[in-house]
């Protein structure tokens, strides 16, 4: 049985405008794979389509062998999908532990209702939370109000808040949008301290980024595959140098 | 029976295009602001008790139905840019609920200023007694009523699709953020639609005088069926709107004939299964 | 084992309890307890999930009819009524929930506004069942409790009681789970969290204790007046969670003692009483919007020199 991702001929379609046609690709499990193009090129509804934020108009998304399109979006952490998002997406009155506790709560007790036990209360769900913590490097903020953080803390938080499950496969709406160089470089060594225990798929714009770390990139242009390949093949492609590199790299 | 049912159809009618242009007015202020407008009631009841106080001093109910509604409008200028303005950049159920307060406040104004006992207003010499229709013999004053709410609408149609200043004012019920970034004062542009809204409220207030009186407490009464007559239209829709308040004026006066109390509960239910299975309403674009 | 309450809660709870009956009437003392326990519980709601609802007199209406209506009709005693009538209004919040918690907050405050409107006009046209306009008379209350004070106490049980289960509700993880969907409804979705199913928890919940209080009501003085039941009073309920303090637990009681102080009290001296509260109201939406226990949290912080704390933490700590 294939694990992995797969894109399999998705296409999403706004009227007549085809803001994704018939895209196909494949990422194999522990992978870090990269898509990458101009802007309006299709990205963001792609990775909307894997996320279930939007609704394909046609074609299949799988991971893990299951059927994941057409499912809402709190059903794909069950099957051991998780995602950040591009612009910070945090819980702004909780701590930066309670922030983490909404999805290791949710890893540990599944989609049960507790109402008696007081949240804390399982010893589990907060060593999962610190062990979090001390990777993303936020551990002494841990009792701190999320709102309190630098923002380059808080980007590091919302991928902590994605990392506590132990997901499977790590969908990262570009991780490093709108991050000082520093804290691009802190998030980066993050992810690629995550390759290989992890299946990534990440949008990035930082080509120097994308060609350091992926293991396969696909390259979108006006909703279509322009190429596929690892990240050599891509640099040495003149459709894509023609279409999105221009002419550097 | 026939009779009955022909003069409660005229009746429907007339109080429908009040509704109508309450409704309008409502759905103004709802696509600028994205709230309900808790205080609309309260504009309404304004509307009428300024025509009545204008009408006491000058004699002429022509001229209070002019002043009183610019009246309203002036003291909406004042609620929009003392009041919800600043709230502008808080959350959304702050404008609601400061809304509410000011309906709150300006219903006991009302008393303070006018009293606690309804009033009633003489309809104009010159629109009093009947009209014969034929089939039917008419109140000369809802015949009046009704046409000229048909005007006004006409009017505000025209304002609206015609203009440069109402295409704004359309466009910013459509989509907020757009205008702003096309250059035009944001505020400006709100302020003007909220006063049109008050206007509309003002002025049915305004013109029910002579047939429905005045009350205190008719704002509270207004309110909940200017909602309703949003929703059922579609929010957002104007001509949704006129519409759905001839709609529910003529539903409402013609279930009085058979099932008096279930007119009102009528409404309510029409009102939450559109909520339930057209969220959009009859007519509207969102 | 966490602690339920903080000592600030615990202090000012035990000094409203003992202080009311001192203050006011036994009775009144009753009521403000009963629109307490409807304040939390409509702040399950607005604080504490941020759906601002339009339709608790919906509740507080159909839990004070119902015990009513039980007692008078039926010759059930209080013991009995007042929990079919909160079984009444779960029951009925979990019906009206299905249709009203996935909507966005426009549609929502709408449609609880439209479900609230049936329900009067119902009460109000139904004159055999609910006595109409007048309201419902003659609600008798058992022996052992019919004088004011053993009545009161009566009410002080039910208050902690309620209180202490609404407050294990929001220390839960449940609890948790709907603070994180107010501050960011989709990351809650994207971490696996049912939204509307746990609003709709919200809902029943709210509903459920806000029936509670409006079945303890109709013992209070007797009879169920028609407004209880009135869009009006769904904005009061709001009113008084906010004036109170809608980012702290204890707060909304605050404001329900305030709003039965206008009521009885200051419309003793003067009709308009209600502009007084609307302009309050305005001011409270205007300048104080964390409501009177977030300005005594603030001058707390400065008097003692802490560092404020994140309103979550607040929360949970029973404040």
């Amino acid at each position: 049985m294939s694990t992995g991702l797969q894109c399999v001929s998705v296409s999403k379609h706004f009227g007549a405008v085809k803001a994704v046609n018939n895209v196909s690709f494949e990422v194999a499990p522990g992978a870090l794979h990269t898509i990458i193009g101009p802007n309006g090129a299709g990205k963001t509804t792609l990775f909307n389509c894997i996320t279930s934020e939007l609704q394909p108009t046609s074609g299949e998304v799988r991971f893990d062998g299951h059927v994941i399109s057409g499912r809402r979006p709190h059903e794909l952490p069950a099957f051991g999908i998780a995602r950040s998002f591009q612009r910070t997406s945090i819980f702004s009155n909780l701590t930066v532990a309670q922030n983490v506790w909404v999805s290791a709560f949710r890893a540990f007790s599944g989609t049960k209702v507790e109402v008696l036990r007081p949240a804390d209360a399982h010893p589990e769900v907060t060593a999962t939370i610190y062990q979090t913590l001390e990777e993303v490097g936020l551990s002494r903020y841990a009792d701190a109000p999320a709102t309190a953080l630098a923002h380059g803390d808080q980007r590091l938080l919302d991928f902590a808040i994605a990392l506590a499950p132990k997901p499977k496969l790590l969908l990262l709406d570009e991780p490093t949008a709108g991050l000082s160089r520093a804290d691009t470089h802190r998030v980066m060594h993050l992810i690629e301290g995550l390759k290989g225990r992890y299946t990534i798929v990440l949008i990035e714009h930082k080509m120097d980024v994308v060609m350091k770390i992926s293991d396969r990139i696909t390259v979108m242009y006006f909703g279509e595959v322009l190429a596929e390949g690892t990240p050599e093949e891509i640099r040495a492609n003149a459709k894509v140098r023609e279409a999105y590199l221009g002419r550097r790299a | 029976m026939t009779i009955l049912i022909a003069s409660q159809l005229l009746n429907g009618l007339a109080t429908g295009m009040l509704y109508a242009l309450v409704g309008v007015g409502l759905t103004l202020v709802l696509g600028m602001l994205n709230i309900p407008n808790f205080a609309h009631g309260a504009l309404y009841a304004f509307g009428a008790y300024f025509t009545y106080t204008v009408v006491n001093l000058t004699g002429s109910f022509y001229l209070a139905v002019l002043i009183g509604p610019l009246l309203v409008v002036l003291m909406a200028f004042v609620l929009e840019s003392q009041g919800i303005r600043r709230l502008y950049t808080a959350h959304h159920d702050y404008q609601l609920l400061f809304l509410f307060a000011m309906a709150l406040i300006l219903q006991e104004a009302i008393i303070l200023i006018w009293g606690p006992v309804g009033f009633s207003v003489l309809t104009p010499r010159a629109l009093s007694g009947v009209v014969d229709l034929g089939f039917i013999v008419y109140p000369a004053y809802r015949l009046a009523l009704i046409v000229a709410t048909i005007l006004i609408t006409v009017a505000l149609w025209l304002f609206l699709t015609r203009t440069n200043v109402g295409a704004i004012v359309r466009a910013g019920i459509e989509n907020r953020e757009m205008v702003s970034v096309l250059g035009t004062d944001i505020n400006r542009v709100f302020m003007l639609t909220f006063g049109l809204g008050a206007y509309l409220a003002g002025l049915a207030g305004a013109l029910a005088t002579p047939i429905l009186g005045l009350t205190p407490s008719m704002g509270a009464d207004m309110l909940p069926i200017s909602f309703v007559i949003v929703v059922i239209a579609g929010l957002g829709s104007i001509l949704g709107a006129i519409a759905s308040g001839i709609l529910i004026g003529i539903a409402q006066s013609l279930t009085t004939i058979w099932w008096p109390e279930a007119s009102n509960i009528a409404i309510y239910v029409m009102m939450g299964m559109m909520i339930v299975l057209r969220p959009q309403g009859l007519f509207g674009t969102r | 084992m966490q602690k339920l309450f903080n000592l600030p809660t615990l202090i000012f709870v035990v000094v409203l309890i003992v202080g009311l009956p001192f203050v006011q009437r036994p009775v009144v003392a009753a009521e403000v307890l009963t629109l307490g326990i409807a304040a939390v519980a409509t702040n399950l709601l607005l604080g504490y999930t941020g759906m601002l609802s339009f339709g608790q007199a919906l509740f507080f209406g159909l839990g004070a009819y119902c015990a009513g209506i039980l007692t008078t009709r039926y010759g059930l005693s209080a013991f009995l009524s007042i929990p079919a009538a909160m079984v009444f209004s779960a029951a009925a919040a979990w019906l009206i929930g299905l249709v009203c918690v996935r909507r966005s907050g426009l549609y929502f405050i709408m449609i609880t506004f439209a479900f609230n409107q049936m329900v009067f006009f119902i009460a109000y046209s139904w004159t055999t069942m609910t006595g109409g306009e007048d309201g419902l008379p003659g609600v008798r209350r058992p022996m052992i409790i019919d004088d004011q004070w053993s009545f009161y106490v009566f009410t002080v049980l039910v208050f902690l009681a309620s209180l202490c289960v609404m407050k294990l509700f929001v220390n839960s993880p449940t609890g948790r789970i709907l603070q994180a969907i107010r501050d960011n409804p989709a990351r809650a979705a994207a971490t696996g969290h049912d939204v509307g199913r746990y609003k709709l928890i919200a809902f029943v919940m709210a509903g459920m204790f806000t029936g509670l209080a409006g079945a303890i009501f109709s013992f209070v003085f007797g009879i169920v007046p028609i407004d209880k039941i009135d869009w009006r009073f769904s904005g009061d309920i709001v009113f008084m969670t906010l004036l109170g303090g809608s980012g702290s637990f204890i707060g909304p009681v605050i404001g329900a003692a305030f709003y039965t102080w206008l009521q009885e009290t200051v419309s003793q001296y003067w009709d308009r009483w209600p502009m007084i509260m609307g302009i309050v109201f305005a001011l409270v939406v205007l300048f104080f919007r964390t409501g009177i226990a977030g300005m005594a949290e603030v001058i707390a912080a400065k008097a003692w020199g802490k560092r404020s704390t994140a309103k979550a933490k607040q929360m949970e700590a029973g404040s």
